[in-house]
């Protein structure tokens, strides 16, 4: 078995080329290498989904995405979202609908939409629910997400 | 969503929203000190026994591993013990274990992986016990028990007349007792009496950022980075076990990830500190979500309720006897059985009443505060008998409630404040939205059968007899930095307290920042629980930036040759009549270098009263009122919630997207326990005690209609706000019981009460 794997990654649209032992996941490289804290990690097993990012589009629980796995691919962060210091359409419905309450959940469910209304532009309420179903959050109620998720989906710029 | 207006001119926006979203917010998950080790516990495997040897040599011996601590590094302590007024759990188990996954030992080492792996080179011998993992068990005669001596601490202090007892007997924690009346002589004198037992289930916080703690011990200051809810309790704790000043602790908070009462009160605190004085570098400790469903519950409990009724329906005395499943340790179990103790009798008249509730120690996962402290285990209960009553007397539920509901300004309890919202309106909204009265409130069709139910709970809001204190700092530029204890945990505490000084400084909102928490800096409060931080912090902010404002018109007066009371302060502008003098000038001109702060005081201290049962009366009520409609499925079994309408009195809003916020997720919570989540024991150990098998409400669990309504069921009152209580309603016919829940974030107020 090798020590260490190289990796030639792009994470919120810049090159890395790291050196990786073939153990390490995906999250530990965001949090500890590159510090993108913004990349939680709640249950560690790919229940809660609070360490959800996005790879080639699609979401993905960091936590237990080895970063071999990684090697070409594009990875965007809740770092990665905000282009230029303008809050994406999404971010910005969780503003606007307080879609948040202690936040720790709160980039990977923007994440987690992000994805959602890529592939489905216009999801109806129960595919909303269904969706949210990969993001543990235990203060809002969800309510208010769904209601950013819906607003966000109007404006038809997810 | 239209409470009262609130009476605030500026339009809220959240202060740690754009951090929030951008994921630019920083908890205590996310700080790292130079040099830090990282830490593993060693956890029981079962339930009681005792610890024969410990032997550690092979795990300090792994590379990597710089400390491993066991019980006799915490017995060698001034004071290893912590708890709420009764302190019975030592920072690592010494001699004893009491529950599975009690702590035996922590290793300190570089890196998480090799503290795991220094784990597994511990060998402990153990002596098993015999085990009682049910309040039954542990009441039997001749039960096995967790403590041969009695504990350090001293039972909760209680009004005139009412019993608080430190362990009466072998395995009760401690006792409640309240009576007003003769109960049994007026329950023999009704016409009905109806005796009924109610079971409450155990369920855990959940919290998504788990306990993480980082200490650093430098010389004689011991800092600790917590995700505690309460940095001063914290901190008088830590002095207490470690035998040092209180100025030689410091105690950093950052955003907290949830807490719900979970990071309430000391839990792995002094253990990281223990490591991190054993290790001579800072420690970090993170506890993994399995471990926090190991750390604490709410309590499970067993409830007997004997009401007596007349036979046109009026209720007349209730017997409680109330035993709370405690857990291995004492956490907040006192303060839990008090509250539970006082709210039984629910925002109902009675002409006596007698009351009996014990926290009883299990070899179970501890159990502590969780939001509403007490109040759901019993709101489920006493809603739920209203509920059996009114069937068994043929009357409806709603007339049967409204018939014996406490009304406006009548108190709750002999010496306690009147209730101050109008519960029978606000009930009416609710049943009003679900349509309780349009249609039969139960119906069937084919195997599905649908019923309606409603509930009532209320909560004694913002602490017993609290008391909190406050800075704000008034920079040359006019921005402000509001300083308290209180921590942002979710509920809006940065925008609502900034808010308050905002509005009594006549300044912009994105003005005023909420100053980090540095118990080294920032002022006194008794911690973020007990729904006090709008009401109890907010009054002292507003009394400091009422303070710092006098301090600015004083000073502009001296400038100008005028006096205080002919000047008015607008947007860091001074008027006085139709001119207008900019401050900023004024300042830089007398104080020149690097200008002046305005540094105001404020604080607040509810009275005690000797003649209230709990030693001061309520501040205010939080009333909840839930209404569900519910399918149930007769052949499977399926529970469906099909309309859920939860309602809150929140007053005068400071913050009313955030008092939304906490009623539908604090509803949501309950929902969850009604319907399927719970932490469940079969044997020895917890059998769900992972982030997989431990369910939590999800997105697609939402009842297919949700409403939160916000009555206008309050009339003008002081300042005062809500944090979560949870209390529950019961849908009918289904063991589903809706638990209503309240709000952490949100101020009732007379416009008089601020600074005009």
């Amino acid at each position: 078995m090798t020590d260490t794997v190289e990796i030639a990654v792009t994470i919120n649209g810049r090159v890395h080329r790291l050196t990786v032992p073939p153990r390490r996941v995906l999250a530990d490289v965001l949090r500890e290498d590159l510090q993108l804290l913004g990349c939680k990690i709640g249950c560690d097993q790919a229940v809660c989904g609070a360490c959800t990012v996005l790879v080639d589009g699609m979401p993905v629980t960091a936590c237990t995405t080895f970063a071999f796995e990684l090697d070409g691919r594009a990875v965007t962060t809740i770092e990665g979202l905000a282009a230029g210091g303008i809050l994406d359409p999404v971010q910005r419905a969780f503003l606007e609908h307080s879609a948040f309450q202690c936040g720790f959940c709160t980039p990977g469910m923007i994440l987690s939409v992000k994805a959602l209304l890529a592939r489905h532009p216009e999801p109806d309420e129960r595919l909303i629910r269904q969706w949210l179903n990969a993001n543990i959050c235990r203060c809002t109620g969800y309510q208010m997400i769904v209601e950013a998720v819906r607003t966000t989906a109007r404006m038809g710029s997810g | 969503m239209d409470g009262v207006a609130s009476p605030f001119r500026t339009p809220v926006v959240a202060l740690d929203g754009p951090d929030k979203v951008t994921g630019a917010a920083r908890y205590t998950f996310d700080v790292s000190v130079p040099g830090m080790l990282h830490a593993k516990v060693l956890r029981s495997p079962y339930p009681h026994a005792g610890i024969l040897s410990i032997d550690t040599v092979r795990a300090e011996a792994l590379p990597g591993v710089v400390a491993a601590v066991t019980g006799a590094d915490a017995a060698r302590l001034p004071d290893p013990y912590y708890g709420v007024a009764i302190r019975d759990q030592p920072v690592v188990a010494i001699d004893k274990v009491r529950y599975v996954g009690d702590v035996v030992a922590a290793v300190a080492a570089i890196d998480e992986e090799t503290a795991y792996r220094a784990l597994a080179l511990i060998d402990v011998q153990y002596e098993k016990l015999p085990a009682v993992m049910t309040i039954e068990a542990a009441l039997a005669d001749g039960a096995p028990v967790l403590f041969d001596t009695p504990v350090a601490g001293e039972p909760v202090k209680l009004g005139g007349g009412l019993i608080s007892l430190k362990e009466p007997r072998p395995n009760v924690l401690c006792e409640f007792g309240y009576t007003h009346g003769d109960a049994d002589a007026v329950l023999a004198r009704s016409d009905h009496i109806f005796e009924d037992c109610f079971h409450f289930s155990r369920i855990n916080h959940f919290h998504l950022e788990p306990h993480v703690n980082i200490a650093r011990v430098t010389g004689e200051l011991i800092e600790l980075w917590s995700c505690n809810q309460d940095p001063f309790v914290l901190r008088s704790d830590i002095a207490r076990i470690f035998g040092r000043p209180a100025n030689n602790i410091r105690i950093h908070a950052s955003y907290v990830g949830g807490g719900f009462g979970g990071k309430s009160f000391c839990k792995m605190e002094p253990l990281v500190v223990l490591l991190a004085m054993k290790a001579g570098r800072p420690v970090r400790l993170c506890l993994s979500l399995d471990e926090s469903l190991l750390t604490l519950t709410k309590h499970a409990g067993i409830l007997v309720l004997k009401t007596g009724v007349t036979k046109d329906g009026r209720l007349t005395a209730r017997k409680s006897e109330i035993q709370l499943d405690g857990g291995a340790y004492s956490d907040a179990s006192a303060l839990t059985v008090v509250k539970t103790g006082y709210r039984i009798t629910g925002p109902y008249r009675w002409d006596a009443v007698a009351t009996r509730a014990y926290a009883v120690r299990t070899n179970t996962v501890p159990a502590g505060s969780f939001r509403g402290f007490g109040g759901t285990q019993a709101s489920f209960a006493s809603e739920s008998q209203i509920d059996m009553i009114a069937r068994r007397l043929g009357i409806d539920p709603y007339d049967f409630r409204c018939k014996n509901l406490l009304a406006l300004g009548e108190p709750f309890r002999l010496g306690d404040s009147g209730i101050d919202s109008d519960l029978a309106k606000g009930l009416d909204e609710v049943v009003e939205r679900l349509g309780y009265r349009q249609r039969a409130r139960s119906s069937a069709q084919g195997h599905k059968a649908r019923g309606m139910g409603l509930g009532i709970g209320i909560k004694d809001g913002g602490g017993t007899g609290n008391h909190a204190q406050a800075l704000v700092k008034l920079l040359p530029s006019g921005r402000a930095i509001v300083s308290a204890a209180a921590v942002e945990i979710g509920q809006g505490a940065t925008t609502t307290l900034s808010r308050i000084a905002a509005e009594t400084l006549n300044l912009p909102l994105d003005w005023v920042r909420y100053g980090a928490i540095d118990t080294d800096s920032t002022p006194l409060d008794n911690g973020t629980h007990a729904s006090c931080g709008t009401v109890v912090t907010g009054i002292a902010v507003m009394r400091a930036a009422a303070d710092s404002r006098a301090q600015v018109l004083e000073f502009a007066a001296e400038r100008l040759g005028c006096t205080a009371a002919e000047l008015a302060l607008d947007n860091w502008t001074v008027r006085r009549g139709n001119f207008a003098h900019p401050l900023e000038p004024m300042i830089a001109e007398h104080y020149g270098g690097a200008g002046f702060e305005f540094i105001g005081r404020g604080m607040v201290k509810v009275p005690n009263d000797p003649k209230a049962p709990l030693t001061a009366p309520a501040l205010f009520w939080m009333p909840n009122w839930v209404g569900a409609e519910v399918e149930v499925d007769r052949e499977t079994g399926k529970v469906q919630v099909v309309h859920l309408v939860v309602g809150a009195d929140s007053g005068r809003s400071v913050n009313a997207v955030a008092c939304r916020g906490q009623v539908e997720g604090a509803a949501l919570q309950a929902f969850g326990q009604s319907l399927f989540e719970e932490l469940r024991y079969d044997g020895v150990a917890p059998s769900n005690a992972t982030p997989l098998t431990y369910r939590v409400p999800l997105a697609g669990d939402l009842p297919h209609c949700y409403e939160v309504v916000r009555p206008r069921a309050g009339r003008p009152r002081p300042v005062r706000l809500g944090n979560p209580a949870r209390h529950p309603g019961h849908a009918s016919r289904i063991q589903g019981y809706l638990t209503s829940n309240s709000m952490p974030g949100y101020v009732r107020t007379t416009p008089q009460d601020y600074p005009q």
